[in-house]
């Protein structure tokens, strides 16, 4: 409450607050939208003026293949971390705040150690004589080693595990916002453990998911280490194959046009999660 | 002897070493409003808990109509519930919350809307169908639970504090309400509370709850009339405890000193006390005159102060012995013309109407 009365002066002063926003917008304004138009520019005017080099991309199989992995490996990392995230964040979410401080910290201090470093180890791990492989050999479950590097399997692997906390993380405030009390009153009404997490839980947590799972699908999109490094050449995806037009082969019209394709499919699907589920509630009602 | 419609049987619930409820029993009847009355961790919620399923009790038994409901999980109980807090589906309408029981038991959809509007009657919110709860205010929040509670016909209806966030007005205003719905729907109600305005005004039967035993059973008139401790004396009304000591009980009726020196007879008492042994006698404000009238023992007393409140007066008074008793002769108008000297003053109380508590 006192926290409401806090604030309430700032909301007043609002139009002022303008003033120490303008280094940040500056910044912004310099570094991001000046060259995503530049970036727009260049897709249309090089090498010659004109749309040759988004129906290019759009006519090629090859391009169209990288497009689909892409989008396939998106929506399945994001897919798979929302079931795997939802259990832990429901955990911590009921957990005595004391423990759910420590398994907070455990998942925050993943997030901040160096993503090279996880990503190797995941080589290591998944790797044809690596520990998974080998362990699930000697147990005898399987006589053959699995293919899980460098292909789509290792990729999505990699990659859930990077983004298990952008999913947690969103998916918890939500979460704790949802009264346990509500759930007893929908056992009392009649509803099965399955009924009162399908009725109530999971359209009460949607708000949660869709801030999530935004985060996972736009980063997934763009993902250049992991993908690059557990996926192998044959299964490249988006932000790999801009780096090589850029890098490699120095077509920075292709290359632009890519980058602008995923920056327009990245804003169409924000605006859309602001449709379905409405800024108030996409912030946290801020 | 007919079988109880809810009987709980020695109901004791331990978490690790604090019993919280220590072998509650109960028979219920069916329509009763029965209300459990106590001060917070006096063990009434936890029994509630325990019959709602959200509590496996250490022993006991809660049998309805016979059965244990024990080994029922909560979702097939029956037992409809409302909440301290608001616990309404934010996601849903008025009318989909209170549809959810029936569409969880798959009804078809003419007996879900048949029923729907019939509960939003039933609650006065016809209108309200398409709102979602977090538009509502909320006694109106409280309003669609008790709907919800009761679309499925639940034998027992089961309400924890329901009242307790919202203001006295409202308050009021949905006891009222509440009693109406246990009038017209005669469901058996299972009641919890801490205040006991709420109690006695509600309910057939109160269960006085202490420490987690139930201190006295029965209807409001009961506990305020014949108290069977102290503790249900003071916490059913107001009560002033004066210094008393037992001389003889003969056919329970006692005789005892005052601190004062006076002599007292007539008081009811059916404990045993030995004479000499030092006993509390207690008076409620209103049973004090302030004139005597027929068989009423007179008390020496100093007004400290004096107020008047329409139906009732107030004073505070001084003993000889310098205790202060609260003081709340009606104000009729034979009371009225009485008039209050400023000292020396006597009050006078019926002793039939006075109670004798260990000290």
């Amino acid at each position: 409450m006192s926290g409401n009365l806090l604030h309430r002066p700032s909301i007043l002063r609002r139009p002022d607050g303008i003033g120490g926003a303008l280094p940040a917008l500056t910044l912004i304004a310099l570094f991001f939208v000046v060259p995503v138009l530049a970036l727009l520019l260049r897709s249309v005017t090089e090498p010659v003026p004109g749309l040759h080099n988004y129906a290019t991309l759009f006519g090629d199989g090859t391009y169209a293949r990288v497009f689909f992995n892409t989008f396939l490996v998106a929506t399945v990392v994001t897919a798979v971390t929302v079931v795997v995230a939802f259990p832990v964040a429901w955990m911590l979410a009921i957990m005595p705040p004391a423990l759910g401080s420590i398994v907070f910290g455990i998942i925050i201090l993943s997030m901040w150690t160096n993503l090279l470093t996880r990503t190797y180890a995941w080589m290591v791990l998944l790797q044809r004589t690596g520990v998974i492989n080998r362990t699930l050999m000697d147990i005898g479950l399987i006589s053959e080693p699995l293919p899980l590097i460098n292909n789509l399997t290792g990729v999505t692997i990699g990659m859930v595990y990077i983004m298990l906390p952008f999913m947690i993380l969103p998916l918890v405030g939500t979460l704790r916002a949802i009264d346990p009390m509500t759930l007893r009153a929908a056992a009392l009404c009649g509803a099965s453990p399955f009924d009162a997490f399908r009725r109530i839980l999971l359209p009460l947590s949607l708000p949660g998911i869709a801030a999530g799972g935004l985060m996972v699908f736009v980063m997934s999109l763009g993902y250049f280490v992991t993908p690059t490094l557990l996926g192998g050449i044959s299964n490249m995806m988006l932000a790999a194959m801009i780096a090589q037009m850029i890098q490699s082969l120095l077509n920075w019209g292709l290359g632009s046009a890519a980058a602008f394709i995923l920056l327009l499919v990245t804003m169409a699907l924000y605006a859309l999660q602001l449709r379905l589920v409405g800024a108030r509630r996409m912030t946290g009602g801020i | 002897m007919t079988k109880p419609f809810l009987s709980i049987r020695d109901l004791r619930k331990a978490f690790g070493g604090f019993v919280a409820v220590h072998d509650v029993t109960i028979d219920i009847p069916k329509g009763e409003f029965l209300t459990f009355l106590g001060p917070s961790g006096s063990g009434k919620s936890t029994t509630l808990y325990a019959i709602a399923g959200f509590q496996q009790p250490t022993s006991g038994d809660v049998l309805l109509e016979g059965r244990s409901l024990l080994s029922v999980p909560s979702h097939k109980r029956n037992i409809g519930m409302v909440f301290q807090r608001y616990t309404l589906f934010q996601h849903l309408t008025v009318a989909e919350n209170v549809a959810f029981p029936l569409r969880v038991r798959r009804r078809p959809d003419a007996e879900v809307n048949r029923k729907v509007a019939e509960m939003l009657s039933l609650v006065r919110l016809e209108s309200f169908g398409g709102r979602y709860p977090g538009a509502l205010s909320g006694g109106q929040q409280q309003r669609v639970a008790l709907a919800r509670a009761l679309a499925y016909d639940p034998p027992i209806l089961l309400m924890d504090e329901p009242l307790s966030a919202l203001d006295k007005k409202l308050r009021e205003e949905i006891q009222a309400e509440i009693r109406r719905i246990h009038r017209e729907t005669g469901v058996t109600i299972l009641y919890v509370t801490h205040d006991q305005d709420e109690a006695l005004h509600l309910s057939d039967r109160i269960a006085l709850f202490r420490d987690g035993r139930i201190e006295q059973i029965g209807t409001g008139e009961d506990l305020y009339l014949r108290p069977a401790s102290e503790f249900v004396a003071s916490f059913i009304g107001n009560s002033n405890f004066l210094p008393a000591e037992h001389l003889e009980t003969v056919n329970g009726s006692a005789t005892i000193r005052l601190a004062d020196g006076s002599v007292v007879s007539g008081v009811r008492n059916d404990r045993e006390f030995s004479q000499g042994q030092k006993t509390r006698l207690m008076v409620r404000p209103e049973a004090f005159r302030l004139r005597p009238g027929a068989a009423t023992a007179g008390l020496a007393v100093e007004f400290i102060d004096t107020a008047f409140f329409g139906e009732r007066r107030r004073v505070i008074a001084r003993t000889a012995a310098g205790q202060e008793i609260d003081v709340r002769p009606t104000s009729d108008m034979a009371q009225a013309q009485e008039g209050i000297a400023p000292r020396g003053q006597q009050i006078f109380f019926d002793p039939a109407a006075a109670f004798l508590f260990p000290a």
